[in-house]
């Protein structure tokens, strides 16, 4: 077993009971689940929605290429970089190289998972620069020296006694002395005063980039608070990082993304800012950055493109609608999960980025339910990508003989109809006998892995075959 | 920096060409079908969706009547500078209703960070959200979220009634080619993030205000 899945087992092992934690997640999803219903009225055929983002997405996808380079050169005709990164470490050094050569000291930071991914942040810290995250859940989630929680939600985990506390010690200074600690609105104009001032001081900000619209040479930023609006207002330099996958191919594409990205993501109708920017501030323009810069990452992504059966994970808008639906998210919560991407799109990409082998045992953290296929705005296939993902792992890797045998043995049992009946018989007087010997739920138990968690299985007298004989089909 | 210096670009573009030589399966496209509820009266509609998102949205007949209801906005807002558009509409409104405060215009620069208020126009107004789309040229990017309060002046006739109809306007008024950005803006600024209660007024405005002339010409 490798490390990442004694860890992923551990941790989800602790998780999964601390109970007050599942409580907060749970309210959390609940509340979730009450505004998707509502978000989702606005459409008079979800499903028509749904199919439509994945043709967008499909689209784009399957001619990469040529949006990416239509992207590029109109993003170029109006004044802006465009830098190709291979890996994470290239898109890294073109930040840090940029922040350095241009005296870079204070860096505004909206929500970027791409970021997180290629850790850009410490990169930048090393480098003297003070990195301030402006989301509100991820400025929580930097003072407690933690990676976000969830895609969308990164202090989903957190009740407001949590982050009161965490004001108080980290940032006094902001909070209001005569305000009542747990005020959710007091908390938050805390945070606004403490960010306004970096926004006011900064030299660059960071943004991701929800889509990239390869027609209007635009990229599209979606928030809720207007972080990403100061953060590529005020400082003279916008980087913004981007997947390749992120690109589509028309500005209308728009028109029904942003209401599913919306809906999937918080359950609103549409998000309250949706930013669309080309380039640096134009001649005639009152404001802007000087500079405007765009990273496209490949980092494994390529290799995913040219997985035929997988491509589609490449749709993902990074909405977080498979992490709410999952059962085994709702027990263990993202930071189990030990990776950036967390959730079922989190376990069907991380070995695809990471690593099969080391990261193969993501792909058995479901049940597969099903419920993130059903509940994914661009239809990516995602528990059939996890049975995917298993299968290529047994495949590439060396797998004792014993389990190959075991296997065997098993496939030759199951494929006659006498044999069938005999491992039947076999197993049902083997737990009658444990029982009748007292050994229920000692090591000799052959069910003790379930009923250490859960009430023992009433073990029938008779087959299903031998009471379908009997009866006949009643 | 330069492309020169950027040899994963055309690495990264022959993983792609590559990669894409397998093609992959595609769901069947089934028939066309209607995918939002459609707008049957778009000002109905617009008011409707500023109800449901915070947004302050008053009606009024013409500029005149503009500038009254600008003036009972400005008057419940902390005294201090406001900032405006430079654009000779908004000149001769915000004149009549600034009340002796003191007004920066966009031609002077980006709002101070100390605005009580910003006043813009916008590109257009979008019935099925209730949302306003604002173009950079105009008063800039700051302009709508540096300040507490957003007032944004818009007519009647910029109404259309869904994002496809804002966006094909957007295209066709080849805005992508005459601004740096463009912003889509609905409600004011706001976060759930501590345990999914909404707060208004996050890192920008706490309160957007529409004011739609009926008649722009009057």
């Amino acid at each position: 077993m490798t490390t990442a899945s004694q860890e992923f087992l551990r941790a989800a092992a602790r998780e999964s009971a601390n109970l007050p934690r599942r409580q907060a997640i749970r309210r959390a999803i609940d509340q979730y689940d009450a505004a998707v219903q509502r978000g989702r009225e606005q459409f008079l055929d979800y499903e028509a929605a749904r199919r439509k983002c994945y043709e967008i997405k499909w689209e784009a996808l399957n001619h990469l290429d040529r949006y990416l380079e239509e992207f590029e050169q109109r993003v170029r005709a109006r004044g802006g970089q465009v830098f190709w990164a291979e890996r994470a470490e290239d898109a890294r050094r073109y930040v840090v190289d940029l922040a350095t050569a241009r005296g870079v000291r204070t860096v505004v930071k909206s929500k970027s998972m791409v970021a997180e991914e290629i850790h850009l942040t410490p990169a930048l810290e090393k480098l003297g620069a003070r990195v301030f995250e402006t989301d509100l859940g991820e400025f929580i989630v930097q003072l407690r020296n933690e990676p976000p929680f969830h895609i969308v939600t990164p202090a989903m985990h957190l009740t407001r006694a949590d982050i009161a506390k965490l004001f108080e010690e980290k940032l006094a200074e902001a909070m209001s002395p005569a305000a009542s600690r747990d005020d959710p609105a007091e908390l938050v104009a805390a945070a606004r005063r403490a960010l306004r001032r970096a926004f006011f001081s900064a030299e660059m900000g960071i943004t991701g980039a929800n889509f990239l619209v390869a027609d209007a040479g635009l990229i599209a930023i979606t928030t809720n608070e207007g972080n990403d609006r100061l953060g590529t207002a005020l400082p003279r330099i916008h980087v913004a990082i981007a997947g390749i996958e992120k690109v589509i191919p028309r500005l209308e594409d728009l028109a029904v993304l942003w209401p599913v990205l919306a809906t999937a993501g918080t359950g609103q109708t549409i998000t309250c800012y949706n930013t669309l920017i080309g380039g640096p501030r134009a001649p005639a323009e009152v404001d802007g950055p000087q500079e405007f810069h765009v990273v496209l990452l490949d980092n494994g992504r390529t290799d995913l493109l040219a997985d035929a059966e997988q491509r589609d994970v490449l749709h993902c808008i990074r909405c977080g609608a498979c992490l709410n639906a999952c059962p085994v998210f709702r027990s263990i919560g993202g930071h189990a999960y030990g990776t950036t991407y967390s959730g079922p799109i989190g376990s069907v990409l991380t070995p695809h980025l990471r690593g099969l082998n080391e990261f193969q045992h993501l792909s058995y953290a479901s049940s597969l339910c099903g419920a993130c296929t059903t509940v994914c705005p661009v239809q990516i296939d995602l528990h059939h990508h996890l049975l995917h993902n298993r299968r290529n792992a047994v495949r590439a890797s060396d797998r004792p003989w014993s389990e190959r045998l075991a296997f065997r043995f098993w496939r030759w049992t199951m494929s006659g109809s006498r044999r069938f009946a005999l491992a039947g018989w076999l197993g049902r007087a083997t737990l009658r006998g444990v029982r009748a010997l007292g050994l229920a739920g000692t090591t000799l138990d052959l069910l003790r892995p379930w009923t250490r968690y859960h009430a023992a299985p009433v073990i029938p007298r008779k087959s299903f075959r031998a009471l379908w004989r009997k009866n006949g089909a009643r | 920096m330069e492309r020169a210096e950027n040899p994963g670009r055309e690495r990264i573009l022959a993983r792609i060409h590559s990669a894409l030589r397998a093609s992959a399966p595609r769901h069947d496209a089934g028939e066309k079908r209607a995918i939002f509820v459609s707008v049957a009266d778009p000002l109905e509609r617009f008011q409707q969706q500023c109800a449901l998102t915070s947004t302050e949205c008053m009606l009024v007949p013409d500029a005149a009547a503009a500038a009254e209801a600008l003036r009972t906005v400005l008057e419940s807002i902390p005294a201090g500078e406001i900032f405006a558009q430079d654009a000779p509409l908004l000149h001769r409104i915000v004149q009549r209703a600034e009340g002796g405060r003191a007004v920066r215009w966009s031609n002077a620069g980006p709002p101070n960070e100390g605005s009580q208020a910003t006043i813009t126009l916008a590109e257009c107004l979008v019935a099925s959200h209730g949302s306003v789309l604002i173009a950079s040229n105009g008063a800039g990017r700051a302009a709508s979220v540096a300040a507490p309060v957003h007032i944004v002046l818009a007519g009647e006739s910029q109404l259309v009634p869904d994002l496809a109809s804002a966006l094909a306007r957007a295209k066709q008024d080849r805005l992508a080619e005459t601004n740096s950005c463009l912003f889509l803006i609905t409600g004011s600024s706001r976060t759930a993030d501590i345990e999914k209660i909404l707060v208004l007024g996050a890192h920008g405005p706490r309160r957007l205000v529409v004011i739609v002339m009926r008649d722009l010409d009057a």
